[in-house]
């Protein structure tokens, strides 16, 4: 919950600038798919293991304005954080060139990795109280998996988008874009790595559009 | 034009190869299953390895094989299952020729299955039945293909000795000399592979200690066939352990230990008179290391190994292993890793004194690339040398293209 409060205040903080001449509002709901299946953890060969099972992380949507919006000249760093065996949060959406710090909050090592076209990267392994954080700069539009050489299981997302509008729902789907320019845009729904909803929207000043994706 | 063309194959592959890591993370989920609010999980996964292998004859460590080149497939299924947060249950069953890389035709075993309790959350005690690998050393958690830096496994957990587990040796000639005589199969290693015999296991971890003791029904030496229970029962057990210290997460530092009975039941009969198959026992210590950080990881494990050998008596023998991966690249990582097996000399009244078999070194050069994060390609080259007795050397070439899924 805390995390879902930093992001709304980071992208509202993030568009502070435009937010000045920005006042249209955007808000409605996107079908999400069905809970994800709970993921096992191999522990085939790691006879010392403690109980426990893997929290289940429920699929959240991104939303977000598309459109030529000027570069902003700072960007909030971000944090996936890999606790409990798993990343937190496991999606996260950001724009282009945001620097994302990957602290380890486990007892344990990680070795978080990513193929995906938008950004290719190895940290290695490195333990929990090593500093500086190792971090990555995303300088590339596109969605990047994470995984972890150690635990197969892990899974996360970074949404890297061309935009400093957009917002995640909750688990329920709904959402509420804030803040934004007037004008004719596409507003965007990333649903999952093959499904991005789109629809055209007419933005007026002061005024709050209802937008549902079925 | 000509770097054009390979940018715009590289561009194609990467494209592919990130529609591939989507189309096996789908897989992943549709081989996922869960029940009752999720206190019942499942999930099925595996790997399909592909490789060849080329080499001199006699073929070395553990591949039998009279054709030089030998290409051998292997598909592996693992099923993990998790009911509630304390009992844990995995198996492994595989398709191939063998065990071990041969020109058998093809097979299908159940090499492992372990049923796993885990009363506490913080792990103090974990209790595990079934047929899995031993507890001994720290090559066990990287033995699959995915995770081997290499194709095949270190020095002493491959390479056969004069020991035999089927029938006593007659003589003190016939044991040093057998390898004249009898099938590739016919000898043990220190230890067979993984080890998969079976049984039961009690361990845990108490803050920066781990313990680990198992009772199984077959010695580290014994045979693939020596694992199964209803082959081989419970009457000539052999206990290992291991007891571990990990002073931080970089290092992980152990000792083990194993004692038990290594001939099989039809060796009885050709034993001295009067003597049966617990008398002639397989002794181990071990001490490992392990250390990672970053991109590098290293390990080093050391076997002092002693077989009660009938009409000969004690035979021993020391091995040891460096092993070091180091990534260059997110895709791509080298290894490197150097074995030595020393033999000790057995004597009787007769024949004098007389090494047992002959000093073995052995380098490992590997490289290895992840395509995608599902794909993987090894390349290996192994140059083995007798350091006594003929000094005969062995020139082995292998690759293996591994899909996990
Ligand atoms: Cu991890």
């Amino acid at each position: 919950m805390r995390l879902r409060g930093l992001l709304w205040f980071n992208a509202v903080f993030s568009i502070m600038p435009v937010a000045l001449w920005a006042s249209a509002v955007v808000e409605g709901r996107v079908e999400l798919p069905k809970s994800h299946t709970a993921p096992v953890q191999a522990k085939r060969y790691e006879i010392v293991t403690k109980g426990g099972v893997l929290s289940t992380q429920p699929p959240l949507a991104v939303v977000y304005l598309d459109g030529a919006f000027p570069k902003l000249a700072s960007l909030p760093t971000k944090q996936v954080a890999q606790k409990d065996l798993t990343f937190v949060p496991a999606l996260l959406p950001v724009p282009v060139g945001t620097k994302v710090e990957f602290p380890n909050l486990d007892e344990t090592y990680h070795n978080i990795f990513s193929y995906s076209p938008a950004k290719r990267f190895d940290l290695g392994r490195y333990r929990p109280e090593e500093r500086p954080i190792p971090t990555q700069v995303f300088d590339k539009l596109g969605l990047v998996t994470l995984r972890c050489d150690i635990h197969e299981h892990m899974r996360g997302l970074i949404l890297v988008l061309n935009t400093p509008y957009f917002v995640m729902t909750d688990t329920d789907g709904h959402f509420r874009l804030s803040g934004l320019p007037a004008g004719r845009y596409t507003l965007k729904a990333w649903i999952d790595s093959r499904t991005t909803r789109e629809k055209p929207v007419e933005l007026k000043n002061d005024q709050t559009l209802h937008i549902d994706f079925p | 034009m000509k770097l054009r063309v390979l940018s715009l194959c590289a561009f194609a592959c990467t494209a592919c190869a990130f529609d591939i890591d989507d189309f096996f993370d789908r897989l992943d989920t549709a081989l996922t299953i869960s029940a009752f609010h999720d206190n019942l999980r499942a999930r099925l996964s595996g790997t399909l390895d592909l490789e060849i292998y080329h080499f001199e004859q006699p073929a070395p460590g553990l591949i039998d094989s009279s054709i030089d080149t030998l290409f051998n497939p292997r598909l592996t299924l693992f099923l993990d299952a998790q009911v509630g947060s304390h009992i844990y249950f995995f198996s492994q069953s595989r398709l191939d020729r063998g065990f071990d890389p041969s020109d058998n035709g093809a097979q299908i075993r159940l090499d492992e299955y372990a049923l796993r309790v885990t009363p506490w959350d913080d792990g103090r005690l974990t209790l595990q039945i079934g047929k899995f690998a031993t507890v001994v050393g720290n090559w066990i958690p990287r033995h699959l293909s995915w995770e081997n830096p290499f194709i095949n496994a270190p020095l002493v957990y491959e390479n056969l000795t004069s020991i035999r587990d089927k029938s006593a040796p007659f003589s003190l000639f016939d044991f040093v000399y057998g390898f004249y005589y009898y099938q590739k199969y016919a000898f043990n290693p220190v230890i067979w592979g993984p080890s998969y015999a079976s049984g039961i296991s009690v361990s845990g971890r108490l803050d920066r200690f781990d313990y680990a003791v198992e009772m199984k029904n077959a010695s580290l030496s014994s045979r693939p066939e020596s694992w199964n229970v209803t082959e081989n029962g419970f009457e000539h057990p052999t206990f290992s352990g291991r007891l571990g210290f990990r002073p931080n997460e970089a290092w992980n530092l152990g000792f083990s230990a194993s004692e038990g009975p290594y001939f099989r039941r039809e060796a009885e009969t050709t034993l001295p008179p009067g003597r049966d198959i617990g008398d002639y026992r397989e002794f181990v210590l071990g001490q490992d290391a392990g250390f990672a950080w970053r991109h590098v990881q290293v390990w080093v494990e050391f076997y002092e190994a002693r077989f009660e050998v009938p009409r000969v008596g004690n035979a021993d023998t020391f091995a040891y292993y460096v092993e070091a991966k180091y990534k260059f690249t997110p895709q791509f990582f080298g290894a490197i890793r150097w074995n030595q097996q020393l033999f000790g000399d057995v004597s009787n009244p007769d024949s004098g004194s007389v090494r047992w078999s002959d000093d073995l070194a052995r380098i490992d050069l590997a490289a290895g690339y992840r395509f995608t994060s599902h794909t993987q390609l090894k390349l290996q080259y192994s140059y083995q040398h007798e350091t006594t007795g003929q000094g005969r050397d062995n020139h082995l070439v292998a690759a293996q293209l591994t899909t996990r899924f």
